[in-house]
């Protein structure tokens, strides 16, 4: 395998990090802090109890949360972060059924030369809004979307929201829906991961991550699909959709070769299926497809992991 | 060389060309035409480029790069004017280009329904990238509008892809339900509902009377009044085979180009592949009979024999989260039954149909794991009568949930041990393959793991595929019964390195899938347990064959067999009398083995207790002759009475009988000692031998005498009795640590080489463990268990529980 | 019903067995791990292999002889030659084990 790692990138994501729950509090289970270190102190020293902080307000209003400028918020980090030059965050909780099982916490620093966006869309009477999103220097690019809205089954939120899968969208500025692409175009914007975040409410989130080519939040993204309706009774999941900047495509077209399958505990996907919880590994770049870290994230569906997406930077 | 033309760079012949230059990269130099500005790219792959799900680049099977690494002279965008068979010519828009062989792969064109309207701009098909391009360009409108005529395959993908790119869609189809070739009803049904839910318009049993439009496309009418409104109509209703070129050069046609199974024209030297050719009156359209074709024609033009066969086809649809599947026939029909399973809280709906015992035709919807189970059984004609209660349920239908083999490997902490004998670690081998080492070879050269006796081969494999995932393709290794995934040695290493010390902990931590094992693994795991943890577990008689149980050997009308020990064959006058009392009394045939002892044959079960009551008073002790464990100790007489004898082989027979007796061992162990080379007690082909010589002893291993019969080989020359009763005690306790159940030593010793056993015992500290380790377990084993059982509160236990014979009956 | 009383239940081993002497020969009553009793006939159909000796896991028992393994709630062997033995009522009443007589008498009558 190709383990040379090209010129270090700018990201867009400085940190991940995903909390588990323990008992009535969240703890830290791993995280990627990119060489902060005094951030990852900090975060290391405390937990949340429910409703506290950003990762328990996730858990306690049961949806995914953005949170834009720390100061005089119920952000717990506060100086550690402002310290680190982080300014934004993105809460993602991780339900089965009722049940939390992680919640997975972004964070991202406001400077003029980061591009991309992570975005929360929720339905609102019959059609998907954007809730709240962070989108970096893309300023055009936000008061669009803040503008838009889309009905089932158009556009990456429509499309998620109908199929009820992660979708991956790519050359966004060439048709993104109509209204954005233009603008996403203009933005630098190249690829668009969707994915459902369901809630134990009736309530439908669905949170993307754009990227864009300079400051990318991936520069590979893989989707999994591990419904039995798809992989029978084994524990397992198979790559149904994914592009890599190194690898090219990541489909195949079934009519030639079967697509990768892993079972349960096999890699990093496969540690996914035994969990139940996200995976973030960095530093490893042969565990990570040559890149310096990925996060893999479990999305549950009828009490079992549906999918899992996944992405490399 | 000979020239080779092609005309048309679609899937098939793109596949023809790869099949080709793969096999002989030298028998032909190629040009190859297409119409199109651009080579070749999977065509099937425009439904998602469309959608904005893939991208052009994507698609792309070959590249100029490929064309050019290939020497493939490309002349596209140039169209062909004709060909000229006679000449062997082919005519482009450029000149002439002569051939040899000649190809035609000229695909399909869309067919156009003649309704009023349908030259329009703004009518367009869904062939080629011209048409997604003209499509994505009208969904860039806002608030655009779409049309497509066609509820097939086709039609449904354009459909759903316009939806995504944010236009209002409406589908329209003739039929009374959506892909009508493909599916039943029910699943169509279903379909529609899925498209809905999407927010796209499906009229069923559409008449499509007109389109209209002042200079382009702008409505479409309905015969029944309808009025939609668009800014484009996709007509997606089916394909025409392109052969007009054929036809104008004179080859053959029928509603294609005729070929035969050789993918040969009726005109020499002129071939057809794809969707341009007709077989036996049958055109194609889906891609896998394609590269079938494109595989034939490879092989006829390399002058091989290969002929092309029909097959039965699948078809999926590409819309990200609809699961449909459907192959086969599952036309109503007499004689032909349907299975149907529907689940409506999850939309899934999966129906059979049978005929004669096969499967002719599977439709499934929203659950589609088991398609290409089933569509293998109807391609194979499989007699499904024995499966058919079960069949729907798929291939994996157990009623429960798969263990998971990793699962064990998985959850192992870094620091737990995986190769004893170098003392690597799991994270040791986790951070060598973070850095870099992929295969079983570079763990070995980085961390040693597995590098000397290799019975934790399995479990470093696993640990790789743990870590890489299925970068790692992990050999499939026998596991150790239907019980568990693991092999034998990876459970016996996971019991030391989990320190697991009871059958609980090894069903539990190892993820056995029964309850309490089965007859063949329960013995095993009982043997692994008590050797590893001889002062925390107990053996367990309900865990062992019968013999071992009942401590004598079962015979096949059901009665037992009893051999007292002989301590190296040596017996006196009283044994023998109370040996021929107890024949009497118990009514045994009598016989001598060829152990050098006495066996006493046909002994009811009640009567265990007793015989050995009385051999006990007789002095004797149970023989083991029913044992995994140490059998007997063949001797020679030995140098007090053998002119030849070089040392004293009786006494050190009895001296190892004394001290490796009631052991127990994977399999059994029989050791010879013998006086001088001569070898009369035969110890070469023994589990261990000694020969004596003047200079000392002569220590080998691993010999065989049954099935197979192999020599020993030497382990090690010895100086005095000590020195062997220590070796061979040492030998003893490695066999027990480290082999698998039911090896017998030699069978070990192939496996981890005599070498790594020599080394192992070879230095002393090491040697001087093992001895301890034995004697530890010897302290808790070595006992006669026929004087533990012929006390009265266990011989009880011999009889039956109740005797029912004098009940009343009524 | 004639429930006979044949024995304590620390009588037969845990995951095994031990026989019982009638007039329709001799049973063999079996107590799995969860302390579950059965009764079949001793003798496997096979060989004549006395089952009471053979290893019990789950709720089935391996005969000793040829390895055929038998579900004891059924009596119904495993596998493509199946054979099936009869099989007796029997329930704990406390910790004595109850045979049932009725269906021996009736098995003796037949």
């Amino acid at each position: 395998m190709d383990t040379v790692l090209d010129a270090p990138v700018k990201t867009f994501l400085q940190v991940t990090e995903f909390w588990v729950p323990e008992g009535d509090r969240l703890v830290l289970a791993t995280g990627n802090y990119g060489g902060l270190a005094a951030f990852e102190d900090a975060t290391r020293a405390i937990s949340f109890a429910k409703g506290e902080g950003l990762p328990g307000k996730a858990w306690a209003e049961q949806r995914p949360i953005v949170l834009k400028g720390f100061d005089g918020s119920y952000f717990k980090r506060t100086e550690a972060a402002a310290e680190a030059g982080l300014t934004s965050a993105v809460a993602i909780p991780v339900f089965d059924g009722d049940a939390l099982r992680a919640v997975l916490v972004v964070l991202c620093g406001d400077d003029d030369a980061r591009i991309g966006a992570i975005e929360v869309w929720s339905e609102l009477d019959g059609l998907m809004m954007l809730d709240d999103g962070y989108y970096g220097a893309a300023k055009h690019f936000e008061w669009v979307s803040q503008h838009t809205h889309f009905p089932r089954g158009q556009g990456l939120p429509g499309g998620v929201w109908s199929a009820s899968t992660p979708m991956l969208f790519r050359e966004l500025g060439s048709g993104y829906r109509f209204i954005r692409a233009d603008s996403a175009g203009k933005a630098g914007l190249t690829t668009g991961l969707g994915l459902p975040i369901p809630v134990p409410h009736d309530r439908q989130f669905v949170l993307t991550l754009l990227s864009a080519r300079g400051t990318p939040i991936a520069r590979r993204f893989e989707i999994w699909d591990a419904r039995p309706e798809k992989v029978g009774h084994e524990t397992a999941a198979i790559l149904t959709d994914g592009i890599c900047e190194r690898d090219g495509p990541l489909w195949t077209d079934d009519n030639d070769t079967s697509p990768r399958r892993v079972t349960a505990n096999q890699g990093n996907i496969g540690k996914v299926l035994a969990s139940g919880l996200p995976v973030i590994v960095s530093g490893a770049p042969t565990l990570t497809e040559g890149y310096g870290s990925m996060v893999a994230l479990p999305i549950y569906q009828h009490g079992a992991i549906a999918h899992i997406v996944s992405w490399y930077v | 060389m000979q020239k080779l033309v092609v005309i048309g760079a679609g899937m098939a012949s793109g596949r023809l060309l790869e099949q080709l230059i793969e096999a002989d990269a030298t028998a032909y130099d190629i040009t190859l035409f297409n119409a199109e500005p651009r080579g070749n790219y999977n065509r099937i792959m425009l439904s998602p480029v469309l959608s904005g799900e893939k991208s052009y680049t994507e698609i792309v099977t070959h590249d100029d790069d490929w064309y050019a690494a290939n020497k493939v002279t490309t002349r596209f965008g140039e169209k062909v004017i004709s060909v000229d068979t006679a000449r062997k010519v082919v005519v482009g828009e450029n000149g002439d280009v002569p051939y040899d062989k000649l190809v035609f792969g000229t695909g399909s064109s869309a067919f156009i329904i003649p309704l009023p309207g349908h030259d329009l701009p703004g009518v367009v098909a869904f062939r080629d990238l011209e048409d997604t391009s003209a499509m994505t360009e009208a969904a860039a409108r806002p608030g655009a509008k779409a049309v497509v005529i066609g509820g097939g395959l086709l039609g449904l993908e354009a459909a759903a892809a316009l939806r995504l790119r944010g236009m209002e869609v409406t589908v329209l189809h003739i039929a009374s339900h959506l892909m009508e070739r493909q599916l039943d009803p029910a699943a169509g049904y279903l379909l529609k509902k899925d498209l809905e839910r999407r927010g796209i318009n499906v009229i069923l049993e559409a008449q499509t009377k007109e389109i209209i439009g002042n200079g382009r496309a702008e409505q479409v009418n309905l015969g029944d009044g309808t009025e939609l409104p668009c800014d484009i109509v996709c007509m997606a209703v089916g394909i025409r085979p392109a052969v007009k070129l054929a036809q104008d050069s004179g080859i053959a046609c029928g509603r294609a180009i005729k070929v035969d199974a050789q993918m040969r024209t009726q005109t020499p030297d002129v071939y057809a592949v794809g969707e341009c050719v007709e077989y036996d009156g049958n055109l194609f359209g889906l891609v896998a009979p394609l590269y079938d074709q494109a595989k034939v024609l490879a092989k006829t033009l390399l002058g091989q024999d290969d002929s092309f066969v029909m097959r039965e086809l699948s078809t999926k649809l590409k819309v990200t989260g609809c699961d449909l599947f459907s192959a086969g026939d599952f036309a109503d029909g007499e004689g032909r039954e349907d299975i149907v399973f529907r689940d409506p809280a999850r939309g899934v709906y999966k129906r059979l149909v049978i005929e004669n015992d096969r499967l002719i035709g599977a439709v499934m919807y929203g659950d589609t794991a088991d398609g290409n189970w089933f569509f293998g059984l109807i391609k194979d004609g499989t007699d499904i009568a024995d499966m058919r209660e079960t069949l729907i349920f798929g291939p994996s239908y157990q009623g429960g949930a798969q263990a998971d083999p990793l699962s064990a490997v998985a959850v192992l902490p870094p620091e737990a041990e995986i190769c004893g004998c170098n003392g690597v670690c799991k994270g040791d081998i986790v951070k060598a393959i973070e850095g870099g080492a992929a295969d079983l070879g570079a763990i070995r050269a980085t961390t040693k793991a597995s590098a000397s006796c290799g019975t934790c081969t399995g479990l470093v494999e696993q640990v790789l595929s743990v870590t890489l995932g299925d970068d790692f393709v992990l050999p499939t290794a026998q596991p150790i019964c239907g019980c568990c995934d693991l092999t034998h040695e990876d459970v016996r290493r996971l019991i030391k390195t989990k320190e697991l010390k009871s059958q609980e902990a090894v069903w539990q931590e190892l993820g056995w899938k029964t309850r309490n094992g089965c007859h063949s693994c329960r013995p095993a795991v009982n043997f692994y347990l008590l050797a590893d943890w001889p002062l925390d577990y107990k053996d367990d008689p309900q865990s062992r064959f019968v013999n071992e149980r009942n401590h004598a050997n079962i015979q096949k009308d059901g009665t037992y067999s009893v051999m007292p020990r002989m301590w190296g064959g040596m017996t006196t006058p009283q044994e023998l009398i109370a040996i021929a009392q107890a024949a009497e009394k118990y009514g045994a045939t009598v016989k001598v083995t060829g152990g050098m002892r006495i066996d006493l044959l046909g002994i009811q079960k009640e009567d265990l207790p007793a015989i050995w009551h009385d051999l006990n008073q007789a002095g004797m002790v149970s023989g083991h002759a029913y044992t995994k464990g140490l059998r007997t100790v063949k001797t020679c007489v030995g140098k007090d009475w053998c002119r030849f004898g070089t040392q004293d082989s009786t006494g050190l027979g009895i001296k190892l009988e004394k001290k490796l007796w009631a052991s127990w061992t994977p399999h059994k162990v029989k050791l010879g000692v013998s006086g001088c080379p001569r070898n009369c007690a035969e110890a070469t082909c023994k589990d261990i031998g000694v020969i004596c010589v003047d200079s000392g002893y002569q220590l080998s291993v691993a010999g065989a005498a049954g099935m197979d019969v192999k020599e020993t080989e030497r382990l090690v020359d010895l100086t005095t009795e000590d020195e062997v009763i220590e070796w061979t005690s040492a030998f003893v306790q490695l066999y027990r640590e480290n082999a698998k159940y039911l090896d017998r030593a030699y069978k070990w010793v192939a496996k981890v080489g005599l070498d790594w056993v020599k080394e192992t015992l070879a230095d002393p500290a090491t040697r001087k463990a093992l001895v301890e380790r034995f004697d530890i377990s010897q302290s808790v084993y070595q006992h006669d268990p026929w004087a533990e059982r012929a006390v009265p509160s266990e011989a009880v236990k011999f009889q039956p529980m109740a005797d029912l014979t004098q009940e009343a009956a009524e | 019903m004639n429930w006979i009383d044949i024995g304590h239940i620390d009588d037969v081993p845990l995951r095994g067995a031990r026989q019982v002497k009638t007039k329709v020969g001799c049973l063999a009553v079996f107590r799995t791990a969860e302390d579950e009793v059965f009764a079949v006939t001793n003798a496997c159909p096979h060989k004549g292999g006395p089952l009471s000796e053979g290893i019990v896991h789950g709720t089935s028992v391996t005969c000793p002889l040829h390895n055929t393994i038998f579900e004891l709630s059924t009596g119904k062997s495993h596998g493509v030659d199946a054979y099936t033995i009869d099989t007796y009522p029997v329930r704990i009443d406390g910790d004595r084990i109850l045979l049932n007589g009725d269906a021996i008498a009736q098995r003796s009558a037949a």
